[in-house]
């Protein structure tokens, strides 16, 4: 019993990191209808770019998190301009070519500039345990779900009670009406992107304690995160929270109980699945899924 | 029969290859061919049925795997496993199809990605079977025949060169034969609308699945004999990097015409090979190159052909 709290605990956070890539994700199809596929890059150089400023620059990790959310926007603004900006209003999977022409961009930039050898951030905060019960959590992983949680309820109240969330929320329902409204829909379009990015970077960043972050990471957790998004149900933001935190508990209690090999296929295996038997997903409403 | 004329004078010209090129050039020219196989098979499910598949890789890969585990545990020989991994690649496309049949657009790309995945954590994790990481030795050819017949002796890497040639003709011929069938308009009539195909009563699951397992099947048959050109199956040989180089010779050249992967295959594999020092932006240039062609050029070289050919007329 024990072990399976601490294989839950485990879970959540993985969980977490899920939640954060997956809420980008799903706003920006929700939002824009486009689907991201270098939405997995967003988290790797957000991982490296926090090594980079805590480990190499030696800065602290509060002004480190600043940074990576600093580059993780201007990353965002940036894939607006080449994935939206450019293809548009033509035929919509195009902008899934070219996403994924990104992501091979940004993997093997990334390869060639800093390299194929994994890191690791190593803080001090990995010292202090935390112990609630028999779960025992280093504090640096036990503020990941408490991360998930402030990020994900500030865009929750963003997108209730402000203008921008408002202008979000029209856009996602009727972007025609929403323009005719006068909503500045190209802002709108970058402000997604680079709130998804800023979500995605972060993300990389707390989890560049747990797991070695690489190059190559992006593909695995991008996959990942899309088996939320269709779990959830496309651009529902609750959707991803609650399908993030139960692939990562899945996952975890398939890797302790089952066995380490089946941990990243048990999810796609829950995709087809959830495909075949719930088309618009476990918590989506119902619409036309093209 | 002046497009046979061509085709024949073109196929006679490749075959010439090994009289003018070095040991180089030639794997260049076989792994162009390759390409070519694998692009014409993608081409018939995402070019002319609109079903896109990031997963060609995947079958490319069940393929080479066919040929080298059943020459491992049986002992065949290459008219065995050639089919072999025609026929299994086939049935995996049925496989992908029947979920992907569920969905569209973003959702089946994102389906077939999660299949080219699973299949290579499969290659890699499953090691009694698949060898890991390190995957399968695969012997040679040899010698063989056909039918007992022709007798010849497949060793060199001219003879190599010129049996996937020899599929790489096959394959175009029969691509053609399917397009220009009746099961090749109903591809297209799913593509273009899906609705109003099965009004008119085209049977649009039969249609769409077919498109799968011919696409796959394709690609199986490339795997099984490069299995033997590289003498090993190994799993990052079929890893989503390489069905993003065939969705890319796809798409440069033209998704949904004829010639259009046949032209990307030929400029994609030999531009990149021969970048000699620069080659490890090779993978770089293929995003990049994704990106502008679909930005500026939907419809890859023979959109421009075709945009020269209207202005003379």
């Amino acid at each position: 019993m024990d072990l399976f709290l601490q294989y839950l605990a485990n879970g959540i956070v993985v969980g977490s990191s899920y939640v954060l890539v997956a809420v980008g994700l799903t706003l920006i199809f929700g939002i824009l209808g486009i689907v991201n596929f270098a939405h997995g890059e967003f988290y790797m150089l957000g991982g490296f770019a926090g090594i980079g400023l805590a480990t190499v620059l030696g800065l602290p990790l509060i002004v480190s998190l600043l940074g990576v959310v600093a580059f993780a926007a201007l990353l965002g603004f940036l894939a607006e301009q080449i994935l939206n900006r450019q293809v548009k209003d033509k035929d919509p999977t195009n902008s899934i070519v070219s996403s994924f022409g990104l992501a091979v961009v940004l993997q093997n930039a990334a390869l060639l500039v800093i390299g194929p050898q994994p890191m690791l951030l190593r803080t001090d905060l990995s010292m202090v345990p935390v112990e609630i019960g028999p779960v025992y959590l280093p504090l640096q992983r036990a503020l990941i779900p408490v991360a998930m949680i402030v990020l994900v309820g500030a865009l929750h109240l963003l997108l209730r009670y402000t203008w921008v969330g408002m202008s979000l929320r029209a856009m996602a329902q009727q972007p025609t009406v929403a323009r005719m409204c006068g909503i500045r829909v190209s802002r709108v379009a970058i402000v997604t992107f680079m709130t998804g990015a800023v979500f995605a970077g972060v993300a990389g960043f707390l989890m560049s304690s747990v797991f070695m972050v690489h190059p190559l990471i992006g593909n695995m957790i991008v996959l990942k995160a899309f088996t939320v998004v269709i779990l959830g149900g496309m651009g529902s933001v609750t959707g991803a929270a609650a399908a993030g935190l139960m692939l990562g508990i899945v996952e975890s209690m398939t890797s302790a109980y089952l066995g380490n090999g089946l941990r990243d296929i048990v999810g796609f295996l829950m995709v087809v699945i959830v495909l075949l038997a719930w088309p618009q997903g476990i918590f989506g409403r119902k619409l036309e899924r093209s | 029969m002046k497009h046979l004329a061509l085709f024949a004078a073109a196929i006679a010209l490749l075959a010439l290859a090994p009289v003018v090129l070095g040991g180089h050039g030639l794997s260049v020219m076989t792994l162009t061919l390759t390409n070519l196989v694998l692009a014409v098979g993608l081409n018939l499910v995402a070019g002319y049925c609109g079903q896109f598949s990031f997963a060609q890789a995947a079958f490319f890969g069940i393929g080479a795997y066919t040929t080298a585990i059943m020459s491992r545990d049986l002992g065949t020989g290459v008219w065995i496993n050639l089919p072999a991994g025609i026929i299994i690649a086939g049935l995996f496309g049925l496989v992908l199809g029947v979920p992907a049949l569920r969905v569209k657009g973003h959702f089946l790309a994102i389906v077939t990605i999660a299949f080219q995945t699973v299949v290579y954590l499969t290659l890699v994790q499953w090691t009694d079977f698949t060898g890991g990481q390190n995957g399968i030795l695969v012997p040679g050819v040899g010698e063989t025949s056909i039918l007992g017949i022709i007798r010849f002796n497949v060793q060199s890497l001219d003879s190599y060169y010129w049996l996937t040639l020899a599929l790489a003709a096959v394959a175009i011929v029969v691509a053609w034969r399917l397009v220009h069938s009746r099961l090749g308009r109903e591809w297209i009539a799913v593509r273009d609308d899906e609705t109003l195909a099965q009004a008119v009563g085209v049977n649009t699951t039969t249609t769409k699945l077919s498109a799968f397992v011919a696409s796959a099947a394709f690609a199986g048959a490339a795997g099984a004999l490069n299995a033997y050109t590289m003498r090993t199956a190994a799993p990052d040989d079929f890893t989503i990097f390489i069905s993003s180089i065939i969705l890319a010779i796809m798409i440069l050249g033209g998704k949904g015409t004829f010639l259009g992967p046949i032209v990307g295959a030929f400029i994609l594999t030999i531009i990149p090979e021969s970048l000699g020092e620069f080659s490890r932006y090779k993978m770089l240039f293929f995003g990049v190159l994704l990106i502008l062609t679909i930005t500026f050029l939907p419809g890859g070289i023979m959109q421009l052909v075709r945009n020269a050919r209207t202005r003379r007329a």
